[in-house]
């Protein structure tokens, strides 16, 4: 590991550097001659100008295989019928998910153009057992067929397995517990990047963990501020990850700039991959310090969702009035609370300055006024100038 | 164990087989294309395996 940490490590930008040179369009990161590349995806650009990602029909087998381990780990067998609600485009999504459940021997059903009712009312009609989709997309699935379809999906469909991607959510307790609910199904939760792959995967025995698919990945653990390697339990860190086996354009000690913290427990499942607990807690450039205490969105997240009577959507602002940081959370109180709006209020605010340590301005909202996504949600937004925090 | 070190073995066998094909078959574009996905999936046996590329 010594020898491996002398390598330097690569980070998004670097990547648009050297993809912003010819030979056009991936410039000298490119591994093989372009005539291998089979396959073009990008980033989703969230940062900026989106980074492509060429790759040859071994890494696509390789994609799908690093999906097809996770999958089988999450109960995924041939006898599954599984539905993909997803727009299938140049982001990498649930392609690989796609592929894997092939691979596996699944029936794979593309949801791809349909708009959210029509999908809900295919899995009803196919009697699908199992989907992928981001954790919002399937909160938002499920508040569709309730209101629109008059659907319970715990009731009315027959999905058992979720497996979730593109963003945290999965293993946010209170966010999983509602999805759970919500489909009564079991909600799992899986890592991966554009750049670098599906690196890491919680198994069907739900350890609240991630499970780091060691055979094809090699992970690193730095410590935030002095880079220095992690190796000891219960201290976060960020992931420095290297995919063994891809060749058109190699991920080599990819900074991630996940925030992971090692656990020593083994697993139930019998696995004995390295685990992380909570998943990604958040990303380096997510966690940001208010008012002098480090935030984390996830916190928030997991706070909201876990009160009865608030809705699935919520939005964070952070402001600078003065020099004071502010913070806003607007909330939308959902349509069939059990309690005023004025003891949601009270409760809200006692949560989050127990599991926070912040004061917040709140703004309790009518259902549906807050914006929805399918995709990767933005709900925190930093609006304070980068030299203030 | 012994299992393992004989799947290994039939990979390799594999691997030198659909090899053979790919690079005795470049004015047959079908046989080439095709050898060229077999040995995409052979190197994922090998991944299986831990067979070291090295």
């Amino acid at each position: 590991m010594e020898d491996v940490r002398r390598v330097p490590k690569v980070e998004k930008a670097m990547m648009l550097s050297v993809q912003s040179k010819e030979p056009f369009p991936y410039g000298d990161a490119l591994c093989v001659p372009l005539d291998e590349v089979t396959e073009f995806r990008q980033t989703s650009g969230t940062t900026g100008k989106p980074v492509y990602q060429p790759d040859t029909w071994q890494d696509w087998e390789w994609w799908s295989e690093c999906w097809a381990t996770l999958l089988w780990a999450q109960g995924y067998r041939p006898r599954d019928r599984v539905f993909l609600p997803f727009g299938y485009n140049v982001f990498v999504a649930f392609w690989a998910g796609h592929y894997a459940c092939e691979k596996i021997g699944c029936e794979v059903v593309p949801g791809g153009v349909l708009d959210t009712q029509s999908r809900i009312l295919k899995m009803k009609e196919i009697r699908a057992s199992a989907m992928m989709a981001t954790p919002t997309y399937v909160l938002g699935m499920a508040d569709v067929a309730v209101r629109k379809l008059n659907l319970d999906p715990s009731i009315d469909l027959d999905i058992k397995k979720i497996t979730c991607a593109g963003e945290p959510g999965a293993l946010i307790p209170a966010t999983k517990r509602r999805m759970e609910q919500a489909w009564g199904a079991k909600v799992f939760d899986h890592a991966g990047a554009t750049e670098i792959g599906a690196w890491g995967f919680e198994c069907e025995a739900q350890p609240g963990a991630l499970h780091v698919n060691e055979a094809m990945f090699l992970a690193e653990i730095e410590d935030l501020d002095s880079g220095q390697p992690v190796t000891e339990p219960g201290q976060c860190g960020k992931l420095v990850i290297t995919a063994l086996d891809r060749i058109a354009q190699p991920c080599i000690r990819f900074d991630s700039k996940d925030i992971v913290e090692l656990c020593s427990e083994r697993c139930d499942c019998g696995r004995t991959y390295s685990l992380l607990r909570g998943g990604v807690l958040g990303r380096a450039d997510d966690i940001t310090k208010v008012k002098g205490v480090l935030l984390a969105p996830a916190a928030i997240e997991d706070v909201v969702r876990s009160i009865p009577g608030l809705g699935d959507e919520y939005e964070v602002v952070v402001e600078k009035k003065g020099d004071v940081d502010h913070i806003t959370l607007k909330v939308e109180i959902a349509e069939d609370s059990p309690v005023t709006p004025e003891q949601l209020e009270a409760h809200l605010k006692t949560e989050l300055r127990l599991k926070t340590n912040l004061g917040y301005d709140l703004q309790l909202h009518s259902y549906g006024v807050l914006p929805r996504y399918e995709v990767k949600a933005k709900r925190f937004k930093d609006l304070r100038k980068k030299s203030d925090n | 164990m012994d299992s393992l070190k004989q799947m290994a073995s039939e990979v390799e066998e594999l691997r030198r087989i659909a090899q053979n094909l790919y690079d005795t078959s470049d004015d047959f574009p079908a046989v080439n294309r095709n050898a060229k996905r077999i040995l995409a999936s052979i190197q994922m046996l090998r991944i299986n395996l831990e067979i070291s590329s090295f």
